[in-house]
Parts: structure tokens; C-alpha cells; sequence
């Protein structure tokens, strides 16, 4: 079967320095997959080659078969790819039921006050709560998005990006700034939302994603250097003498 | 016969000070040639040359006099966006130098590799903590497969850095005193006594039979 989505070949630079080379990855329907690499390996470059920010200066993202190099990012957003992003992005001021509501689909619609009017609907708030209540968010609705503690915050950017409903979910580093209780509750959001929707999850953190992804790829230098279920990669030597390899 | 993949031809760098005694701070000459499929660790301390090395291959640093084949194709008549599809040289951002190209590139020559067909990782950042180094290592040795030629430069601190040059190369170059030596394996290194100097308390550890 042909992955949901696919990257073939990409090739970027930036001025003398290669960024990417030669970076082919698959993402099936269904699946978790990771990427993971040390800090400065060119995971986020790569994330905004795949996500549409960046054009490759050779190679192809496919996405359901469609070819969408280069395409602009909220043209890729509108195909169903949401992306969550390292540094959060949310309205500090909106309570978190509005954070949800301005993202669903029917409130982008509306040009016109699109916050006003569309929010009181009973079929917004039944989407956005249903959201919420996936994130598990439902019972702080009401509060400012600002008064959230830090892994709140997370699970709502997440929240943000399922709202438009998407069939890929790309999460860059979500476990950034979190403690390791944030991050327990975090993989079992994850965990919870991977029957659902097909997520590629950005992380440095390999005893994250060992836990969580159905398949890694391990990227450095800009290449992809070693690739494997979780099992086929702690099952290095070197993984294993590292501390994760005690169970940590 | 074809040449080997990466040849240095009589390859010299002098690096002078002072604008009337022209006094020489910094000479390396290495005449050496190279084939793909290997993996060679590079040794040598601190201003040896390794990474002047390392930049004479990949094409950004002119040497003085001599001339750096590779795949037949002097790398230095190669348009400078191209040099590294024939040699990559992967760096800290601390020892990035940069070299002013005078002629224009639409007179050079266009690599005829699609690919990187040397690799040159100048001190590669080994963290036994996250279990990377594995995937680094068999990085490595996937080029070596791949026929290509791989140089990974170390500056070893502590024994599993001794241990990761022993696991993967197949030979060894010792920059040092303004020359290059080259060495089938690290116990022939360590016989070398400028290399023993150089490793100091690790050169024990270089000649011990490996203990995995």
C-alpha cells in the first residue's frame, strides 16, 4: 500500500552548507512515525520541508499520491496536514474553548467575525468541546489559554491542530519545556489519538518516541542515518550501553 | 589504471606571518592517494592541520602548490557549489572558515557526481549518554559500503573515544609536525612515538587487545 504520505529524495541548501541530503521518508495511514536526530540535525529544516515552509531545492513530498513540493503552507493545511510547532503558538488571551473555535473549519469559513457570532452556535461549541474532550481540556473550557500550566498548553496546541480535522498530524518537539509528568501525560494523549489520525512526532527525546512510534528515522548531518522500529534501534549495542538502555 | 578516489597530489599548505620575513607559522604537506570502500580515522592535536586538511580535500581551502583529485577531478577547477558532491566535510560551526572564490563559477567545471563520494566528519560529537553514537557508527560504515571514502577526525579525550576509532577504521592518518603518517591499524599508530606523545594516558588504552 502506498504510504498516506511520502517523501522522496529531498535535497536543501542554504548558501555553501547542505541542510538535507538525500532525505526519503514514508509515512503510512494509521501509523506513529518519529523522527529523531540530536539538537542542530536538521529535524526542524526537514519538519519545514515536509510541512511546506521550505522548497526543496530537488526532490518530492507527496501527500494521498499528490505531489505537493513547495506547495504554500496553508494551501497543505487546507489538503488535511496539521503541524503544531516548537515554540507554541496560541492566543494567549482566548479562553481555550475559543483557541479551538477559531481553528474548526466552519469558523474559518466566515470571514467576517469569525469569532463573534460563529462561537455561540450550537454546532461550533459541539465540535470544539468534542475536541477538548479528546485532548482531555473539556473542564477548563472556560479559562484563558494564558492560565494554563505548561503541558495544559501543549495538549491544547495540539487541540488547535486537530480541530481542522486533519489525516496528518505533525508535532515538532512536544515534549519541549516539559518535566517528565507532563510528558507520562502527553504520550498518553498521543497514544489515545494514534488510532485516529496518522502522526509524525519531531523529538530529541528517543525515550519519547521508543515508546509511542511504530516506525523511527534517525536524522543527522541532514541525511537520514539509521532508520527501524523502536525494537530494531534500541537493539544497538550502543543504545544499549546508553542510559536508555537500562529501561530508563 | 584509473586513479584511486581521492588522490592528494604532492599537496602542500604554508601559511607565512610578518610582510618582510615572510617566516613560515604553519606548513603541512601530505602525497597520498586513497580508495572508496574505507573508513580512516584522522588523529593529530590542536593546530596540527587536520582541519586545514579536511578543507584542502573538500575544495574550500586552496592548498599552496599540488593539486587534490577525486573520482579524477581536481577539486579546485569544480564550481564551489558542487565541490561537495564529491567531498562533504561535516563541521562544528566553531571551525567554519570561509574562502573567497575568484573566478567565477560559470568558468569551472561542473562535479560529475550526483552524490558526496568523500565524507570528512571533523570531530563529530560523540555523547555516550543518548545512544546516538551507534546510529553515527553505522552511518559510517553504510558509506563505507556504499564505496565511498570516509574520514572521521578525533581528538581523543577519554578511552570509548579510542574504542569508537578502533571499532571503525580501517586505517589511520597522524597529522602532526607539519606532515601526515599513515598507519594500518592503532597499535602501529601508538608504536609511532610522536603518537604516543600525542594520545599521552590513552596510548595504553590504544594498544590493549579491545575488551568487547
Amino acid at each position: 500500500m502506498a504510504p498516506l504520505f511520502e517523501a522522496r529524495g529531498l535535497h536543501l541548501r542554504f548558501g555553501d552548507r547542505v541542510v538535507l541530503e538525500d532525505v526519503s521518508l514514508a509515512f503510512p495511514a494509521g501509523t506513529l512515525s518519529g523522527i529523531m536526530g540530536p539538537n542542530g540535525a536538521g529535524k526542524t529544516t526537514c519538519f519545514n520541508v515536509l510541512t511546506g515552509r521550505y522548497r526543496p531545492d530537488r526532490g518530492q513530498v507527496l501527500f494521498g499520491g499528490r505531489d505537493i513540493t513547495g506547495m504554500a503552507p496553508h494551501r497543505i493545511a487546507r489538503l488535511g496536514i496539521a503541524r503544531s510547532f516548537q515554540l507554541m503558538n496560541l492566543f494567549d488571551e482566548f479562553s481555550v474553548f475559543e483557541n479551538v473555535a477559531v481553528a474548526l473549519p466552519a469558523t474559518r469559513r466566515r470571514v467576517a467575525d469569525p469569532v463573534g457570532r460563529a462561537y455561540g452556535e450550537p454546532a461550533t461549541v459541539a465540535a470544539a468541546m468534542a475536541v477538548l474532550e479528546r485532548v482531555g481540556l473539556a473542564d477548563r473550557a472556560d479559562q484563558p489559554a494564558k492560565s494554563l500550566p505548561y503541558g495544559a498548553r501543549r495538549a491544547l496546541e495540539i487541540a488547535v491542530a486537530l480541530a481542522s480535522d486533519p489525516q496528518l498530524l505533525f508535532l515538532d518537539e512536544p515534549t519541549a519545556g516539559l518535566g517528565s509528568d507532563g510528558r507520562a501525560r502527553l504520550a498518553e494523549l498521543i497514544r489515545a489519538l494514534k488510532r485516529h489520525v496518522t502522526i509524525v512526532v519531531i523529538e530529541h527525546d528517543m525515550d519519547f518516541l521508543f515508546g509511542l512510534a511504530d516506525e523511527i528515522s534517525v536524522i543527522h548531518w541532514g541525511q537520514v542515518i539509521a532508520r527501524g522500529t523502536p525494537a530494531e534501534l534500541k537493539a544497538n549495542p550502543w543504545v544499549m550501553a546508553s542510559k536508555l538502555g537500562d529501561g530508563a | 589504471m584509473s586513479d584511486p578516489l581521492l588522490v592528494l597530489d604532492r599537496v602542500g599548505k604554508v601559511y607565512r606571518r610578518g610582510r618582510l620575513s615572510r617566516e613560515t607559522a604553519f606548513r603541512l604537506d601530505i602525497d597520498r592517494s586513497f580508495a572508496g570502500r574505507q573508513i580512516v580515522g584522522v588523529l593529530g592535536p590542536n593546530g596540527a592541520g587536520k582541519t586545514t586538511l579536511f578543507e584542502m580535500i573538500a575544495g574550500s581551502n586552496q592548498p599552496t602548490s599540488g593539486q587534490v583529485r577525486i573520482a579524477g577531478q581536481d577539486i579546485h577547477r569544480v564550481r564551489p557549489r558542487e565541490r561537495d558532491r564529491l567531498a562533504i566535510h561535516y563541521h562544528q560551526s566553531y571551525q567554519v572558515r570561509r574562502f573567497r572564490h575568484l573566478r567565477p563559477a560559470w568558468l569551472m567545471e561542473r562535479a560529475a557526481s550526483p552524490y558526496p563520494l568523500v565524507h570528512l566528519f571533523d570531530e563529530p560529537q560523540f555523547n555516550t549518554q543518548d545512544g546516538y553514537i551507534g546510529f553515527m557508527l553505522d552511518f559510517f560504515r553504510r558509506l563505507k559500503g556504499e564505496d565511498r571514502l570516509v574520514f572521521v577526525c578525533l581528538h581523543p579525550t577519554a578511552p570509548f573515544q579510542i574504542d569508537i576509532l578502533r571499532e571503525i577504521c580501517d586505517r589511520f592518518l597522524f597529522v602532526g609536525g607539519g606532515a601526515v603518517r599513515g598507519f594500518d591499524d592503532l597499535p602501529a599508530a601508538v608504536a609511532e612515538p610522536a603518537v604516543r606523545r600525542y594520545l599521552g594516558a590513552l596510548a595504553d588504552h590504544a594498544e590493549a587487545e579491545p575488551t568487547v
